[in-house]
């Protein structure tokens, strides 16, 4: 099964990623026209600011078994067959929030499509791109993400790489080890992010 | 809104802080809610490894050294962050320099087309002259300034190789000799600017080591160059600084008067309006109006240029700008350039307060708009003062909430006025430090910025390095805060060491000397250099470092720039966007000491700064033998 696989440690919080999912899901796929369309596209990967100024990009996880799929009353949230994506049939979909409810991530918000021909908002979490997929593409976030904060691959081989760091981290001594190895400058910029959101506390 | 920060956490300042309430109670929008909103901000950018200096970009190097490590060109992250590093530099001193400009051409049109601008200090003209080689005995003041103004203007337009006037003038040999052999010697201020434009375009400088020279050598134009000259120029116009009281705050708005707040950098207007504002036809209108009077007042380094010179009390510095709006005591902010925050205007549509601008370089949509001309100086400084005072009738006294908090604060330390409050000579000085008394000066340089909370980290560095008796000068920002924490009173001098409040008792002077505005960083490096002059050796072997602790701007980029290569050690208390090249950043903390004899620190916690800095204090005197 492919997923987007987070390393939340690679995130520098540039907001890339947001910025490509709103393109890849806008009319014209362009950035410079699609703040002109009549539904402009927002984006479904959001970039949030946690401990110490750090971030996380934070998506739909296409979990299953799927709380929203499990608990949406319409049906309007599927399971593509050959993908194993979670979708939403926008036209069934009718707001009523259960699924916003049930997701543990809280990544599902509602809004206005074109791809709806009604006026009204709907369940728009993110789609893992499946157009683009299906194409042979990555998913937009991943192209966008230039410090690999979000890979796309096989789940079980991004896992694989996450568990051999884990591996080298455990057989260090204690007082090198470190679950990611970042280079000496992030770790400085990440210090001084710490001592930024720190400082006003004082 | 509820915010999710508490103002106290925003500022160490509590009139400050009762007015970051006052605005959170009635919805109006701060700098501090728009940090919050810019949350996070991108990574690219604060490491500098971001490069849109063509448009087949933008392009940005994976600082995790997987994704791409060269933008489409080829430009590495050195390339890059050097690039941008000489950017800011180019700009920081195209501000400054453009500053000290503008101040000439008042000269000028005062000499030659007869605009409102009579000479004051014949004095610093002539001392100005001498040091410039210009012939001052049984001249005419008016020959005397013609001289001194072509050397300026050359400065800023001659084409040779050699070194700039003022440069020439003001530096010591040793000085001018590190720079010769750095080849960083500045040629013309504006050359040295547009040189960085075109090494950092599309396809010509990849190196960072001459990436970062020119920008030294632009800095070096600023320092010793444009900024020099703007603080010189306002000297002879408008009066060299003296000592004396002024009061500092947000408290200094006046409940029962017309209120102006002028903002901004450049005193050439707002000189003007403090003598409009004193105007008895226009204080007759006020009353008119219901109002006691007209209470002119000064924000920002325009406001400081104002203290210095006038006494004229200082409402803020740069992060209460907004908030001096929300007291809703203010018929018109004045503003001329740099610093200004574009969101005044809407905190104003809060209130019946006018924003006007006055320069013909920047416009504020939604502002009333009132552009300057030296030569119509008064005429023009009248119709601003007016049209404040027929704003009062607009204030709605139910929105009026002035905080009380104003300190008192000796201002004015221009090299003159040390000299003088000295007796003459910086010998009591020298001897004290020679002695040990005083262990070594820091200079503290201006600017707030949001991420820091307001003022503390220029009050905690200031605090700990006075009790280590190291006696503090400054400008800008720091200035205000100082200011409105009291450290410029000469009995704040018990906060300080022995050595120190012993000194500072004697000549009833405070442990921290305000020596103006951020373009009045010059004072600093002129009194550095008449030290290293009377001791016979470089300003780099002074017991001397530099700081800028809230560093915002890029002029705050291009003083620090011109400080180490002014040979001091010069500490930053935020990060400046390079860190994206570990190359970069060696050159600029570590080589730089053998090439001009300073270096950068960086170092976000004001304690262990101050210890840093009283270090590198002591290494120097142990290598002076002292």
């Amino acid at each position: 099964m492919k997923a987007v696989l987070i390393f939340p440690e690679r995130c520098i919080g540039c907001k890339h990623c947001e910025l490509s999912c709103a393109i890849a899901h806008s009319q014209t796929k362009s950035l410079f026209s699609m703040f002109s369309e009549k539904i402009i596209s927002k984006p479904r990967i959001h970039v949030e600011v946690g401990e110490d100024l750090l971030t996380f990009p934070n998506k739909c996880r296409h979990c299953n078994p799927a709380p929203c799929i499990e608990i949406c009353p319409t049906n309007a949230i599927v399971r593509d067959e050959s993908t194993e994506f979670v979708l939403v049939e926008y036209s069934k979909c009718i707001t009523c929030g259960m699924c916003a409810i049930a997701c543990p991530f809280g990544i599902i918000t509602f809004d206005k499509t074109p791809n709806v021909m009604t006026n009204r908002s709907v369940n728009l979490k993110c789609d893992n791109c499946i157009e683009r997929v299906e194409e042979g593409k990555e998913p937009a976030c991943v192209e966008a993400c230039k410090t690999n904060a979000l890979v796309f691959g096989e789940i079980n081989n991004l896992i694989g790489k996450k568990r051999k760091n884990i591996t080298k981290t455990v057989t260090k001594s204690p007082d090198e080890a470190e679950e990611f190895e970042l280079p000496e400058n992030i770790k400085l910029w990440r210090s001084m992010l710490k001592h930024e959101a720190h400082s006003n506390k004082n | 809104m509820p915010k999710n920060w508490k103002p106290e956490d925003k500022s160490i300042d509590q009139a400050t802080q009762e007015m970051i309430k006052k605005a959170e109670k009635e919805n109006i929008e701060t700098i501090w809610d728009r940090l919050e909103a810019q949350q996070p901000q991108c990574g690219y950018g604060q490491l500098g490894i971001c490069c849109k200096n063509c448009f087949q970009g933008p392009c940005r190097i994976d600082p995790f050294g997987d994704g791409p490590k060269k933008g489409v060109c080829g430009a590495t992250a050195d390339t890059i962050v050097a690039r941008n590093l000489a950017r800011m530099i180019a700009a920081g001193a195209a501000a400054h320099s453009d500053h000290g400009r503008h101040v000439v051409i008042a000269m000028y049109e005062a000499i030659e087309h007869g605009a409102p601008y009579p000479i004051k200090d014949e004095k610093k003209l002539k001392s100005v002259a001498k040091k410039l080689g210009i012939a001052v005995d049984n001249r005419e003041i008016k020959e005397i300034a013609k001289d001194v103004i072509k050397k300026a203007f050359e400065d800023f337009g001659k084409q040779d190789d050699s070194i700039i006037n003022f440069a020439d003038a003001y530096a010591n040999d040793k000085r001018k000799q590190t720079w010769k052999d750095a080849g960083v010697a500045p040629r013309n201020i504006d050359r040295e600017v547009v040189e960085i434009m075109h090494r950092t375009t599309m396809g010509v400088d990849h190196d960072t080591v001459s990436l970062i020279a020119q920008g030294i050598k632009a800095s070096l134009g600023d320092g010793w160059g444009g900024s020099l000259i703007a603080t010189e120029f306002q000297d002879i116009l408008f009066g060299t600084p003296q000592i004396g009281k002024r009061e500092a705050n947000l408290g200094v708005l006046k409940e029962d008067y017309v209120n102006i707040v002028v903002h901004g950098h450049e005193p050439v207007l707002s000189e003007k309006i403090i003598e409009a504002a004193q105007d008895p036809e226009l204080i007759e209108l006020a009353k008119k109006y219901g109002a006691k009077g007209i209470n002119a007042v000064g924000m920002c380094c325009t406001g400081l240029e104002l203290l210095v010179r006038h006494g004229t009390p200082i409402a803020g510095n740069y992060l209460q700008q907004e908030l001096a709006i929300v007291t809703g005591a203010v018929e018109a902010m004045v503003v001329d350039v740099q610093c200004i925050m574009p969101s005044l205007v809407d905190v104003a549509r809060c209130f019946h307060t006018k924003i006007i601008d006055t320069s013909s370089l920047a416009t504020f949509p939604g502002a009333t708009h009132i552009k300057f001309d030296e030569r119509k100086a008064d005429e023009i400084a009248k119709e601003i003062v007016r049209t404040a005072v027929e704003n009062f009738s607009n204030r709605e006294k139910n929105k009026v909430q002035i905080p009380k908090g104003k300190s008192e604060a000796i201002g004015g330390f221009s090299v003159e006025a040390t000299l003088e409050a000295l007796g003459g000579s910086l010998q009591p000085l020298e001897d004290a430090i020679k002695s040990g008394t005083i262990r070594g000066i820091v200079g503290i340089v201006g600017c707030n910025n949001v991420k820091v909370k307001h003022n503390y980290n220029h009050i905690t560095l200031t605090n700990e390095l006075i009790k280590n008796d190291i006696l503090i000068i400054g400008t800008g920002c720091w200035a205000t805060a100082c200011a409105e924490y009291g450290i410029f009173l000469p009995e704040y001098a018990k906060n300080a060491g022995d050595g120190l409040r012993t000194i500072c008792e004697s000549l009833g002077i405070p442990p921290a000397l305000n020596m103006g505005s951020c373009v009045d960083c010059s004072r600093m490096l002129v009194l550095a250099d008449l030290m290293a002059r009377d001791l016979g050796v470089d300003i780099s072997d002074l017991p001397l470092a530099g700081s800028a602790t809230e560093a915002m701007t890029e002029k705050a980029v291009s003083i620090g720039t011109y400080f180490v290569a002014s040979g001091i050690f010069t500490h930053l208390g935020t990060t400046p966007p390079v860190l994206g090249s570990q190359e970069v950043v060696k050159v600029l903390t570590e080589n730089a000491f053998d090439i001009v004899g300073g270096a950068f620190y960086v170092e976000p916690d004001p304690v262990k700064a101050a210890k840093t800095l009283t270090e590198y204090i002591e290494k120097k005197r142990k290598a002076l033998g002292i």
